[in-house]
């Protein structure tokens, strides 16, 4: 993908949630997208179109991540109340609660099989819950972590998480292997590349790290815009050919995969950004910021 | 009580005795009764007049409890459970004393209770009072239709009070609204609505709401108002208000039914919209999210039942001002006509003024806030701030220079006034006057005020601030400002719009600040620790000035070259330079100084950095590579730091069999006891690595040595390894503390309980620890080598002693050798090295007495071997040296320097010390220093064993230690002298 197919301009501004936008993501095959917040609901989108299609309400605080089946049937969700909330997508009824943090859940995401949901809270831990049972106890409670966890990634054997002790964290569950990369740095957002094989991870030192997972090897640096009180997340496109993050100041940024140069970068919202999502196959982006809006970027 | 008693006479009231009222009350019921004497006494009951039960049990209410006996309401005494549900609510029951007293009780209060009489009964309360009881009496005699109580608004007094009566003399009439200051609460709530009726009801609404505005605040006011205004529309005892329909919503729709706060704000908003700044008084912060913090998340509370707590605060409150939309919006959302507005407005700023209910403000208030007057400028002054720097240069440079004159006769007298001069042009006209004033009745100093010599120090002063300002000019010329030669090169490139560099754009936060805060220092101790002698030196000249960090460290240099007085004591050592790179540096600073010394001679009076650099080519170029070297440095840094992160560990994690089965994988701890829980903290995560490296180390000395008495031929296999490497000799050294290594392997599970044990076994059985030692000689060295060798330990203490010693000290940590270079950079000090070249000297002289020492055919083919060994030691030592000397320096590298010079001295000296630099110094300089603080404060206050204490000191004295030990320690050890001499007797 060369730069100019960088999705730099505004498609579509999605209006509806008052207060911040803590999250949005696109769902599996990116034709709708999800966004939570500090109003306590989450909302389900068309960004092609710009359309709101549903809106989520129970959550008794804010709501900090969502994440959707790869079936688009189910929800996950979770926020300050420290509970995560089991969604049937379509009615918009909450299946299951699973209440066990401590304190507030930063990150959930399911697993591929969507049986597992894994959470990451703010008591140090990370938590898997069974979505197949009836039982709203955790199956597997990881609190190896020194911090927060902030963020977690699954792939099809590992769980990964990102804390604010630094490190991240890959839990093998084949091998039954913890390996921890200690970067220094408070780690507020991970992601996976395409290939898997490396991970990004963002920190609270305004620069994204680039790790490669099997030895552990730092990659690459992308340094430039300012990530240094909040959660701002970051994410390789779907070429895995440059990286993308928001920034405190409102702006994206697009770096060079390999030579970490910044390609791009613009002034994308009145605020902190919290969030980017890349398009899993189209040149499209969507970021929501504290300024209430979500905006959808294309090419 | 018999009836002979009936005939006396009693007077006053006899002492009842208990029997005596038991009795007549027994005879009194059996009076009433007819059968006294029927019953048992248990079973008898007393009565009161009415037949009631007087006495009961204690658990059934006692004395005279019980309904019929006491305050006379069914609830009385009796516990009162409580119901409700929600189709049957339970009724809210308000207590009074009432409920509580008998009726006789009643009828002695009523007779002492306070009241009005009806004569002056202002406000109707008591006829009010007295309607309502009547009323209620009523009730209860004709149950009525309506359950209940009545209702105080149908309760209307009888009588007309005092206060209608005042009120209809001074021309009140019946039906025209006074506010009575009885304000129940739903008049209360209702009141706002009749407000915004009125509001709109007639043409002089104006002055009607003013009017009962004031009532309502205070009567007095009211009560004379009334007589003003003869179109009182409204009565007193209006209840049903009609609202008007003045939005654009829906019927029955209420914007502010769920939050009534807005009510207000939207109100006054309008109120506002000719008074800007109000708003800002009413903002949203304070009415409506008063909470404690401040910082709450705009429009979203949190539940009702939810403690507000500090987790809630919203963090993205500074990064976005929501409240002002949000007042925008309900602004926009509920607009009225502006009539509205303007009726509206005289009603708000009364309440203003009026500033708590019941009060008004003093027109003359007896309080005068004491003010004072300014203080009175001075007329002379000007209000422009005086730049005593190169400003003032700029200023005087116009002046005509003043005439030339020849230098006062007196030499010190000269001096001084150059001093001065120097001093005056750096620092301005302050300093001149400061000084004059100082020194008015010095008598050096009346070249200030005119006396002898100022004509001469005017001169100076010209010349000097000339040279100044030419210098500046000069730098300014050559587009180097001096502010800009403070710039970071990362600054400059900035402004040129480059690209910044990998470098530059890595240590941006951290070493960019520390260096302003070392140049901030740097100014600060400049201003007043520059001496005439280092003004001269003209300050334009910044051969570093690329490198202003470095150019901050030359500088300093100079001042500490050439000039007394305070400086700053981190001089040396500010940034994190190694020791090296430092002297490095010295030695470029003294060659610059030595050139700017040479400039300053040549030329005299005006230097620039140009025509310094045209001088001293040369040392420009080294000037530049010292630069380039700096840069290197805080790249080294930079890896280094990169280097250590990330850094990867590795645990063992158990996954649930559950997880397992969901993701789709098999358990791969299936079947497998539950696993230990890991330690958190990372210190024993270290600790936890190094215990599971044991065991297959263990099987490696297994696999080396089997069994704990080895045959001849494996000895032989060692010698050959020993001779390989020095790694290997240490594996073998380490095999010698097999059996401990068993021992804990199997029974311990903390490295440092090990510690204890072992510690505990050494003190309790040190024989048995000299036999460890032995077998360990034993499986060292073969033959007749080995006796020499024992012959020697035998004979000489100190080589024997830090063996043992160390290998007592490293029984639980000897396990982490892996490689014979030592890791942690702990900086050799002076004393340190003086006391290792003592030591040196000392083995020295030991090893040349035992090169006496015959030795057997088999040690010396050994020794040949040991030879070769030697030689390829003292080259690797050498190309270490120069690594070394880049890396910190740690006592055992320079350990091995010199050990490595003595081999060529004599070879079994320097393999019994290299035999004890294996158990001791490689062992200890591997260990990380964390972990060897941990060791440290663990093992500290355990056990006051001479082991502990020693573990505990220094590394340094550690060293000192290996000669001079601490008598419980030598005394082991002669014991295992001796007992080796027994067991070489033997052999």
């Amino acid at each position: 993908m060369s730069q100019s197919d960088l999705p730099r301009k505004e498609a579509t501004v999605l209006r509806g949630h008052e207060g911040a936008v803590l999250a949005a993501r696109f769902n599996g095959d990116g034709n709708y997208c999800l966004s939570c917040g500090k109003d306590r609901t989450i909302r389900l989108w068309n960004p092609h179109r710009g359309i709101h299609i549903k809106t989520y309400k129970s959550h008794g605080r804010e709501v900090r991540d969502v994440h959707v089946t790869a079936d688009n049937s189910k929800l996950i969700s979770c926020g300050g109340d420290r509970q995560i909330y089991y969604w049937d997508v379509s009615t918009g009824r909450v299946i299951r609660r699973f209440r066990g943090h401590d304190s507030e859940v930063n990150a959930v995401k399911f697993n591929e099989y969507a049986s597992v949901i894994v959470s990451a809270g703010y008591d140090r831990s990370l938590r898997v819950w069974d979505c197949r049972s009836h039982s709203t106890e955790p199956i597997q409670i990881i609190d190896s972590f020194l911090d927060s966890v902030m963020s977690v990634c699954l792939t099809k054997t590992e769980i990964i998480g990102g804390s604010v002790d630094g490190t991240v964290r890959t839990f093998d569950i084949r091998i039954g292997r913890e390996l921890s990369d200690d970067l220094g740095q408070p780690v507020n957002c991970i992601s996976l590349s395409n290939d898997g094989n490396c991970i990004l991870a963002s920190c609270l030192d305004s620069t994204l790290r680039l790790l490669d997972r099997t030895t552990g090897e730092l990659l690459q640096e992308y340094k430039g815009h300012i990530c240094k009180s909040y959660k701002t997340d970051c994410c390789l496109t779907n070429t895995d050919a440059h990286v993308t993050g928001g920034s405190e100041d409102g702006s994206i940024y697009f770096w060079d995969l390999v030579d970490a140069s910044v390609v791009s970068k613009f002034q994308a919202h009145s605020s902190v950004v919290t969030s980017v999502s890349y398009h899993p196959k189209d040149n499209s982006m969507i970021t929501s910021s504290v300024d209430g809006t979500i905006r959808v970027w294309k090419t | 009580m018999d009836s002979d008693e009936e005939d006396f006479v009693f007077y006053g009231t006899p002492i009842e005795r208990e029997e005596e009222i038991t009795s007549r009350r027994k005879k009194s019921i059996a009076e009433a009764s007819g059968h006294l004497r029927a019953l048992p006494p248990w079973k008898q009951e007393v009565t009161d007049e009415e037949g009631r039960r007087r006495f009961h049990g204690a658990f059934t209410g006692g004395f005279s409890a019980g309904y019929y006996n006491t305050a006379g309401s069914k609830e009385g005494w009796t516990p009162q459970s409580f119901t409700s549900s929600r189709k049957n609510r339970a009724e809210v029951k308000q207590q009074n004393i009432l409920n509580f007293l008998d009726e006789d009780e009643k009828t002695e209060l009523e007779g002492q209770s306070f009241g009005t009489s009806s004569q002056f009964d202002t406000f109707g309360f008591t006829a009010a009072e007295l309607a309502r009881k009547q009323a209620e009496k009523e009730q209860q005699q004709r149950p009525s239709a309506i359950p209940g109580p009545v209702p105080d608004e149908l309760v209307l007094p009888a009588t007309e009070s005092i206060g209608v009566k005042l009120l209809l003399k001074m021309g009140w009439r019946r039906g025209r609204s006074i506010r009575d200051s009885h304000a129940d609460s739903l008049y209360e709530s209702r009141r706002e609505a009749r407000k915004a009726l009125l509001a709109f009801s007639s043409d002089d609404a104006k002055t009607q709401l003013t009017d009962s505005e004031r009532g309502e605040s205070h009567l007095e006011s009211s009560v004379e108002q009334p007589a003003n205004d003869d179109v009182q529309s409204s009565r007193s005892t209006l209840v049903y208000v009609l609202n008007p329909k003045q939005d654009l919503h829906g019927l029955g729709y209420d914007p502010f039914k769920h939050a009534p706060e807005f009510r207000e704000r939207k109100r006054s908003c309008l109120s506002d919209n000719r008074k800007p700044g109000y708003r800002k008084a009413l903002s949203m912060k304070d009415s409506l999210f008063g909470f404690k913090s401040g910082k709450v998340g705009p429009g979203f509370g949190i539940g009702a039942f939810e403690e507000y707590d500090a987790e809630d605060e919203d963090v993205y409150v500074t990064a976005y001002d929501f409240e002002d939309t949000i007042v925008q919006e309900v602004e926009v959302e509920v607009e009225e006509p502006s009539g509205v507005t303007k009726d509206r407005r005289p009603r708000l700023l009364g309440k203003e003024q009026g500033v708590l209910p019941g009060f008004i403000v003093a027109s003359k208030s007896d309080y005068q806030l004491e003010r004072f007057d300014p203080p009175a400028v001075p007329k002379n002054f000007v209000p422009h701030h005086k730049f005593s720097g190169p400003l003032e240069t700029d200023k005087k440079f116009a002046d005509p220079p003043p005439p030339e004159v020849p230098p006062p006769d007196d030499s010190n007298m000269k001096l001084l006034i150059d001093g001065v001069v120097s001093l005056v042009a750096r620092c301005g006209k302050l300093f001149e006057d400061l000084s004059r004033e100082k020194n008015q009745n010095n008598p050096l100093f009346t070249f200030l005020t005119g006396g002898n010599g100022h004509d001469y120090y005017a001169r100076k002063l010209w010349e000097e601030q000339q040279k100044r300002n030419d210098q500046t000019m000069l730098a300014m010329d050559g587009k180097s400002s001096l502010a800009d030669q403070k710039m970071t090169a990362e600054s400059r490139g900035k402004l040129l719009l480059e690209k910044p560099l990998e470098r530059s754009s890595k240590d941006l936060s951290s070493s960019v600040s520390s260096e302003n805060a070392i140049h901030m220092q740097y100014n600060l101790t400049d201003t007043f620790t520059k001496s005439a002698s280092y003004s001269e030196l003209p300050e334009i000249i910044k051969p570093f000035k690329d490198d202003p960090a470095k150019q901050d460290r030359f500088e300093r240099f100079l001042k500490e070259k050439y000039q007394g007085g305070l400086r700053s004591t981190d001089s040396g050592k500010a940034s994190n330079m190694s020791e090296a790179a430092r002297a490095h540096e010295r030695m470029d600073f003294e060659a610059v100084a030595e050139a700017i010394g040479k400039g300053k001679h040549g030329k005299e009076s005006l230097l620039s950095t140009q025509q310094f650099m045209g001088v001293s080519p040369a040392g420009g170029m080294q000037f530049t590579s010292g630069g380039l070297e700096q840069a290197k440095d805080t790249q080294a840094e930079n890896l280094t730091t990169k280097n250590m992160y990330p850094r990867r560990e590795e645990f063992q994690w158990r996954p649930s069999p559950i997880l397992c089965k969901r993701f789709d994988l098999t358990d791969p701890f299936m079947g497998k006891p539950p696993p230990a829980p890991r330690m958190r903290s990372k210190m024993d995560s270290l600790i936890f690595m190094s215990d599971s490296v044991k065991p297959t180390k263990l099987e490696e000395s297994d696999a080396v040595n089997k069994g704990p008495y080895p045959t001849p031929q494996s000895d032989t296999q060692e010698m050959s390894k020993i001779e390989e490497t020095e790694v290997e000799v240490k594996v073998e050294v380490e095999n010698v503390e097999r059996p401990v290594d068993l021992y804990k392997a199997i029974f311990a599970d903390d490295s440092d309980d090990d510690a204890e044990t072992f510690d505990h076994k050494k003190l309790e059985e040190p024989e048995k620890k000299i036999e460890v030692a032995h077998t360990a000689l034993n499986h060292l060295i073969a033959g007749d080598f080995l006796e020499s060798l024992g012959r020697e330990l035998g004979l000489e203490v100190p080589p024997e002693l830090p063996y043992l010693m160390s290998k007592a000290k490293t029984a639980a940590l000897q396990k982490e050798i892996t490689n014979a270079v030592a890791k942690t950079p702990v900086s050799g000090t002076p004393v340190d090295r003086a006391v290792l070249q003592q030591r040196g000297t000392t083995q020295e002289g030991e090893s040349l007495k035992k090169t006496f020492i015959p030795g057997n055919p088999q040690s010396s083919g050994g020794k040949l071997r040991e030879t070769d060994l030697s030689e390829n030691r003292t080259g690797n030592a050498d190309r270490e040296k120069t690594k070394e000397d880049a890396r910190a320096k740690s006592p055992s590298s320079r350990n091995r320097n010199r050990s490595s010079s003595w081999s060529s001295e004599d070879e079994r000296s320097r393999k019994r010390s290299r035999l004890h630099r294996y158990s001791s110094n490689d062992s200890y300089s591997d260990l990380s220093s964390d972990d060897r603080d941990r060791y440290h404060s663990k093992s500290k206050g355990r056990k006051k064993g001479s082991y502990h204490e020693k573990s505990s000191n220094s590394r340094r004295k550690h060293h000192k230690h290996k000669h001079r030990d601490s008598p419980s320690r030598s005394y082991n050890d002669a014991e295992g002298k001796k007992e080796k001499k027994k067991r070489r007797e033997m052999d």
